[in-house]
């Protein structure tokens, strides 16, 4: 509304100008401003040709010192303080249409042009886009203090006072009961905590006293972590093709507990960036790393691993953007940013940091954290503590490391100069034939005399050998392969070697003819040095310790972010048009020019280092782009609309003030927490607004962008799934685990070469919370992808809500949906009320802590005595409808009806 | 007689001797289409009477989102039906006859076409690839069809070809969502999106815009590309399977009948106008008409997305799998679909990536199969909708994403296992027929080895501007605002290909 107003403003100081000053001249005129007058005309009429993508003639508007630079003519066209002379301005007016820009477009209308002038005689200053300035402690507005809850209302009151608008009253407590339980923990609320809060006679009170409850609730992080999931695009899938099965839920878990605990955000972000990267990480350190092993893989025959691990490292590069700092960034692989201020080798600079992780789109999915069952920990304790003691305290972290990540082993799929020998469907793992050699480039021998290798061969008779930097080269290992059925790991020991050397692997079987039989099937290789201590107490003990951790199979293993070693770096280059097979020249691991002003000095140069700089107080979009997420979660749109994308395309923040002293409150007052931040928000009173419209607010301001009243949206899927679980009592308690597949319609699941199946679940897992649910990327949960669930392919920063039949369609005949009705059912029908309008009153009230208007029953009433009618009529029916577990009669048959339409009514899928 | 001539054979005699009248839209109208049909049928007669120079604006009005709306001028065409083959089908194995290309088939291709080009594959020096086809010219039109379209050849006569499309996406999901949605990133509404948007559906018990995919995967585009993007949801196009039910959850759940799920929606939509007069929020009234939608749906899509109650020769002729979520199925049910009122119907067939990498991949295989797949039931949908008399206001469109290269793939360098193509930008075919495009016609031309077009070029946004023309709209007035400015579905490009029109 403000901006139409602006604009409006503008064409009037337009109008003034050429009808009373004449064209050329401005006295008295006001300033111009480049992000809010100069920028939407460049974004809109220029860049295309003159910007990130193109430059035409040599001519940019992308960057300020592109602007002022000479263009292809030798001369800028753009000359500070005389716009008559700016070739820039000639060309916006030149009769000929071969010379008039926008080339072959309609001429920029006369307000347009003028805004330029002004803006060249003004010494055509650029400006940064606000969202890429640090956040600044802002000053709160005085006026509001009547209504105001907190400072945050202040912000808003001041916003309608411009428009002459007042803020609603305060919404009835059932009404904030229902909403602020929804909101906090995406269920209703228990029973004994409504009671409490609607039975206290304080009402502030009582609704900070709610507020702190619900908070505190393990249903938070069940709640909140949706939102979070969509950004982190996590699935229990790997998303092309086959879309196969990935065991990652424990990064699901990780992410709710979280919640719960109350990360601070910055350290949220940097175990989930850069968890790896602590000295010794925990188990819940490197599983928040799985963040960006979220990522698809494509385990598809013949597929390049090299292929799917750039995409998935340019994958990591878009969410962090997207997700994390609300910039499209994905234009960028390709050329600059069409509009913002980031450059094409920015990019690549950016991906340094991430281009370094062990993982390879291996169908294995490694590198995996093993965890082990107890007797094991117990003996990987044993065993890090005695070498701790009795070697070093660094060899203890490297075997520590090596057990349970299984890094750094050099997988089998990297070797090359193969003879006799293949890369199983071009991306599985290394194959022998008899005579089989491949080549493992550059291995630092330096202190090694050992080689673990994991592999299989049931062939007896075989040979292997070890040469140095050709496959004829030196021999300096050689052994006897011992057969056996499936995958084991061996040691091979050899005399202590120097330098950085290629290692040829070959293997002769006298026994076998050459022939294209498989004889041995290599996984990975580990060179490195014997089990240390020797000859110290306890050393046999310990070194059967290690084979037996070695060997165990763990209790899970869960993709993780590993760095490559020191030695086996990848280098990282500029792809030219974004194309992975054109490496130009190579870069170091930065961040754009723009934003380096928050990376701290002592930050080193990988993911830690990017964490540093993500979290620093001064990085410009990280407070911003969480404190807008946390806001549109509760209110139903972010301050700035565009969630994923702040920059000068993205929409302009209703509330700017608002949005930035939020952030600062977030990042200095808050220390992160997001508990505290989504307090802040639902105490406010513009949160505890009543949310019906007026007539005024719906002509005036219809999608409440002002906020004059409380917010009323539909429910998410998994709110709305969830609140009929919980009143319908359903609800399993039960937290954490596998995906778990409550019902759904035959043939959703269609992935080529996967015959993986959707196994209905037959216990309480049918009841498990939203969150819980089995994700398949490429068929996901129907029922909730119909109420705008994200697929989670990449990286969903914002979901679009929609009202479609489709999703009437799903509450009135899921399946699922008529289960709850039964349980619902079940509870109203076991209320001492006898009489059928008690119990249907009653279940509306659980679900809308209100009495049910007298019209509503009436309606509910009349519908319960036409299904009774009718199922007298038809007991058959009667019986398919309420199920084998369920009363049947006709009073359940016919209460079910209404209870099927009491879950499609508006109140109970929207938070009013 | 082969099987398809004499299937052929019958449906021309069929068609002759049924009462044409009794399958025309307009009774299906006043069939079926309840109490609003009697709207629908007068606001499509109002569009008859109205000057065909009017330039309304559209209205959107949220309770009653889909109802017929009549465009700005008088349109041939009435209905869509959009067949998109997800991949990309070679053009110089189907339409795009080079015999030039053959003589330099197995020698490196010269540098000239290589330099400062961007390909998704191609690294270093190819070879060039003759055509893995035999072909011929067919009809009247003297049209290039290859062997591997021999039910299609005979159809040159009805259809004008594209023969010098052009885009700037050379990777699927981009290219895709380029052509569908006017623009390469997510977020725009797509082409059903707008149609819908701007002419509501004749059919309210049916959604207006239908998306039907052969199985196999979903495109590269994902959902986005049926998406209503900053349009109201409600446009966004509704995907109907094959398999299973064809809507999900359209079917009341056991032991509740029709007349008890018609009370249960009165009595959700009752409470919900009291809730409406609470609240005063649009959006209940919305919700409203999604359920009376929801409802209607559920009497009337079971049957009509079924393509089991169709002849048997009709069956035959389009060579459908009963039961299977197959293209030949969708084409059937595609016509019925459009016979019925529905406005736009999107179909995706997949798996037309020829690359040469696997032989599912590649033009002497994969590409043989896919068109064994799709050449008979497109035959058999122009000639359906022909003796239906509803061609003359159906546009239907056939094509791809992008082209391929007259080179052989080589892969990282090196030649792939299989005879394949890279995707190419520079030139590619589409076809369209019916709804007012000529017949019998060949538009624009490609250089000898069909790199690149040399004449009566064109591209999405021109493809678009036509589409939106035939239906009788002005593609640069045809606008909807959002973000403060009007957006169009061509954004600030194409322009109607006037030579195509009859």
């Amino acid at each position: 509304m403000k901006v139409f107003r602006r604009n409006k403003m503008l064409v009037l100081l337009a109008v003034t100008a050429l009808v009373g000053f004449g064209v050329f001249a401005f006295p008295h005129e006001d300033p111009i401003d480049f992000n809010t007058q100069v920028k939407p005309i460049i974004n809109k009429k220029c860049i295309s040709c003159h910007g990130g993508v193109k430059q035409q003639s040599g001519f940019s508007l992308l960057f300020k010192e592109e602007a002022m630079a000479a263009t292809k003519s030798g001369k800028p066209a753009i000359i500070p303080g005389n716009p008559d002379d700016s070739e820039f301005i000639k060309r916006l007016l030149a009769k000929d249409t071969e010379e008039r820009m926008p080339y072959k477009h309609e001429a920029l209308s006369d307000e347009e042009i003028n805004i330029f002038k002004k803006w060249i005689k003004q010494g055509a200053k650029w400006g940064e886009h606000w969202a890429y300035l640090p956040v600044k402690e802002v000053e709160v507005p005085t006026d509001g203090a009547n209504w105001a809850h907190n400072a945050l209302d202040r912000f808003i009151y001041q916003k309608l006072e411009d428009a002459e608008l007042k803020p609603s009253k305060e919404a009835d407590r059932a009404t904030l009961l229902r909403r602020v339980s929804l909101d906090l923990i995406g269920i209703a609320p228990p029973e004994t905590l409504a009671k409490t809060y609607l039975d206290n006679a304080d009402s502030n009170k009582a609704y900070e006293q709610l507020v702190d409850t619900l908070l505190a609730s393990p249903a938070f992080g069940e709640k909140w972590a949706s939102m979070w999931l969509d950004v982190a695009r996590y699935a229990d899938t790997k998303g092309y093709e086959s879309d196969g099965p990935r065991n990652i839920w424990k990064y699901r878990d990780w992410v709710i507990r979280a919640f719960n605990d109350d990360k601070p955000y910055d350290q949220f972000i940097t175990e989930q960036i850069a968890g790896d990267f602590y000295v010794n990480p925990t188990d819940e350190q490197y599983i928040a790393t799985a963040f960006h092993r979220n990522s698809m893989t494509n385990d598809e025959g013949g597929t390049n691993n090299e292929e799917y691990r750039v995409a998935a490292v340019i994958d990591r590069i878009n969410t962090t953007w997207e997700g994390l700092l609300s910039t499209t960034f994905a234009c960028v692989q390709c050329h600059s940013h069409p509009y913002d201020p980031i450059k094409h080798d920015e990019y690549y600079k950016f991906m340094a940091y991430f281009n370094n992780s062990r993982d390879e789109d291996l169908p294995t999915e490694y590198p995996l954290l093993k965890q082990f069952k107890p007797d094991m920990d117990a003996k990987l304790n044993q065993l890090t503590t005695w070498l701790k003691e009795n070697v070093s305290q660094e060899k203890s972290r490297e075997i520590y490391k090596f057990l349970k990540t299984g890094q750094p082993t050099i997988n089998s799929t990297t070797t090359d100069s193969l003879r006799n020998a293949v890369i199983g469907s071009n991306n599985i793992a290394l194959y022998f034939r008899n005579h089989g050699e491949a080549r493992i480039a550059a291995v630092d021998l330096n202190r090694v005399d050992q080689m673990l290798y994991h592999f299989a061969s049931k062939v007896s008779g075989g040979r292997m050998q070890l040469h140095l930097d050709r496959a004829d080269g030196p021999v300096f290992a050689s052994w006897n392969v011992q057969a056996k059925e499936g995958y084991q790991i061996q040691a091979v020991n050899f005399p202590m070697q120097q330098g950085v050397h290629d290692v040829y692997i070959t293997y002769q079987n006298a026994s076998k003819d050459k022939g294209d039989a498989i004889l041995v099937f290599f996984d990975w290789f580990y060179f490195t040095d014997q089990f240390p201590g020797k000859g110290k107490i306890g050393y046999a003990e310990q070194q059967k310790n290690f084979w037996t951790l070695l060997e165990a199979e763990p209790a899970s293993a869960t993709p993780i972010m590993v760095e490559n070693p020191q030695n086996r770096q990848r280098k990282t280059f500029v792809f030219e048009r974004g194309a992975w097979t054109s490496p130009g020249k190579e870069v170091q691991a930065d961040v754009p020019a723009a934003f380096k002003y928050a990376m701290p000095k002592d930050a080193p140069k990988n993911r830690m280092g990017l964490a540093m700089w993500l979290t620093d107080e001064r990085n410009p979009l990280l407070s911003r782009t969480m404190v807008n997420r946390l806001w549109e979660q509760l209110f139903g749109t972010g301050i700035v609309e565009t969630l994923e994308d702040m920059g000068t395309q993205g929409m302009e923040p209703t509330h700017r003030e608002l949005l930035d002293y939020l952030s600062w409150q977030f990042m200095h007052n808050y220390k992160w927490s997001m508990k505290r931040l989504i307090k802040e928000l639902v105490m406010s009173a513009t949160y505890r607004q009543d949310s019906r419209i007026s007539d005024e607010l719906k002509e005036k301001d219809l999608f409440n962008k002002l906020y004059a009243r409380g917010p009323r949206i539909r429910l998410s899927a998994e709110q709305l799934r969830d609140q009929l679980l919980s009143v319908s009592m359903a609800l399993s308690p039960e937290m954490y685990g596998k995906g778990v597949m409550p019902w759904q319609p035959e043939g959703i699941w269609n992935s080529p070469y996967n015959s993986a199946k959707w196994e209905n679940a037959t216990d309480d897992d049918r009841y498990r919370r939203a969150v819980y649910t089995y994700w398949k990327r490429s068929a996901p949960y129907p029922s909730m992808i119909t109420f705008d669930g994200a697929q989670r392919v990449v990286c969903n920063p914002r979901r679009i809500r929609t009202n479609t039949p489709l999703q009437a369609l799903v509450t009135l005949n899921d399946s699922a949906y008529i289960d709850l009705a039964r349980h619902f059912v079940d509870r109203m029908q076991q209320q001492k009320e006898q009489h059928v309008n008690e119990q249907i009153a009653q279940g509306y009230e659980w679900i809308m802590y209100k009495p049910i208007p007298a019209e509503k029953l009436k309606i509910l009433s009349n519908l319960y005595q036409t299904a009774f009618d009718e199922y007298k009529k038809h007991p058959d029916r009667m019986t398919s409808l309420v199920g084998d577990k369920h009363k049947k009669n006709t009073e359940s048959a016919a209460l079910l009806v209404v209870a099927n339409t009491m879950f499609n009514l508006d109140e109970v899928v929207t938070k009013n | 007689m082969t099987r398809d001539e004499l299937n052929l054979h019958r449906l021309i005699k069929e068609a002759n001797h049924t009462q044409l009248g009794a399958y025309t839209r307009r009774h299906f109208l006043k069939e079926s289409a309840m109490g609003l049909g009697a709207l629908a049928f007068g606001s499509l007669l109002g569009s008859c009477a109205r000057p065909s120079n009017s330039t309304q604006q559209i209205v959107f009005d949220p309770a009653h989102p889909l109802l017929p709306k009549s465009p700005p001028f008088l349109g041939k065409a009435k209905s869509v039906i959009y067949l998109h083959m997800a991949g990309a089908p070679s053009q110089l194995e189907l339409f795009d006859y080079k015999p030039e290309l053959e003589k330099m088939s197995g020698q490196d291709c010269p540098e000239s076409l290589l330099k400062g080009k961007k390909f998704a594959f191609i690294t270093g020096v190819p070879k060039m690839l003759g055509p893995q086809a035999k072909f011929a010219q067919h009809g009247e039109s003297r049209a290039w069809v290859s062997d591997n379209l021999p039910h299609f050849s005979t159809m040159v006569d009805e259809v004008s070809f594209l023969k010098a499309v052009t885009t700037d996406q050379f990777n699927h999901a981009p290219a895709q969502l380029l052509m569908h949605t006017g623009g390469a990133r997510l977020g725009k509404p797509s082409m059903g999106s707008w149609v819908t948007y701007g002419l509501g559906t004749e059919n309210q018990n049916l959604p207006g815009f239908v998306v039907l995919t052969s199985g196999g995967s979903f495109p590269d585009a994902g959902k986005s590309i049926w998406g209503s993007g900053f349009l109201p949801s409600v446009y966004q196009g509704v995907q109907c399977r094959s398999e299973g039910d064809p809507v999900l959850f359209i079917n009341d759940p056991d032991g509740m009948d029709r007349d008890l799920r018609k009370a249960t929606i009165d009595a959700i939509n009752a409470s919900n106008e009291q809730e409406y007069a609470y609240y005063n929020d649009p959006e209940i009234l919305s919700r409203i008409s999604q359920y009376e939608m929801a409802f209607r749906m559920q009497v009337t899509a079971p049957d009509v997305m079924n393509i089991d109650n169709e002849p048997q020769y009709i069956h035959d002729m389009y060579g459908t799998q009963p039961g299977k979520a197959c293209f030949a199925n969708n084409v059937l049910l595609a016509r019925k679909l459009v016979e019925k009122g529905v406005r736009f119907v999107q179909l995706f067939d997949w798996g037309w990536d020829a690359h040469g990498d696997a032989p599912q991949n590649s033009l002497n295989i994969g590409l043989k199969n896919k068109c064994r797949s799709t050449d008979k039931p497109i035959t058999a949908l122009l000639l359906d909708l022909k003796q239906r008399g509803l061609l003359e206001e159906t546009l239907v469109i056939w094509g791809g994403e992008f082209g391929r290269t007259p080179m052989l793939e080589n892969r990282n360098g090196a030649a792939n296992p299989y005879n394949g193509r890279d995707h190419h930008t520079e030139a590619f075919t589409m076809w369209m027929a019916g709804g007012g495009i000529k017949k019998g016609f060949t538009y624009g031309e490609t250089d000898e080895i069909g790199y690149s077009a040399i004449s009566g070029k064109v591209e999405a946004f021109d493809i678009q501007a036509t589409i939106l023309n035939q239906l009788g709209f002005d593609h640069e007035k045809f606008t909807y605002d959002f973000q403060g400015r009007p957006f169009r579905l061509t954004d600030v490009a194409g322009k109607v290909i006037h030579d195509i029109i009859a």
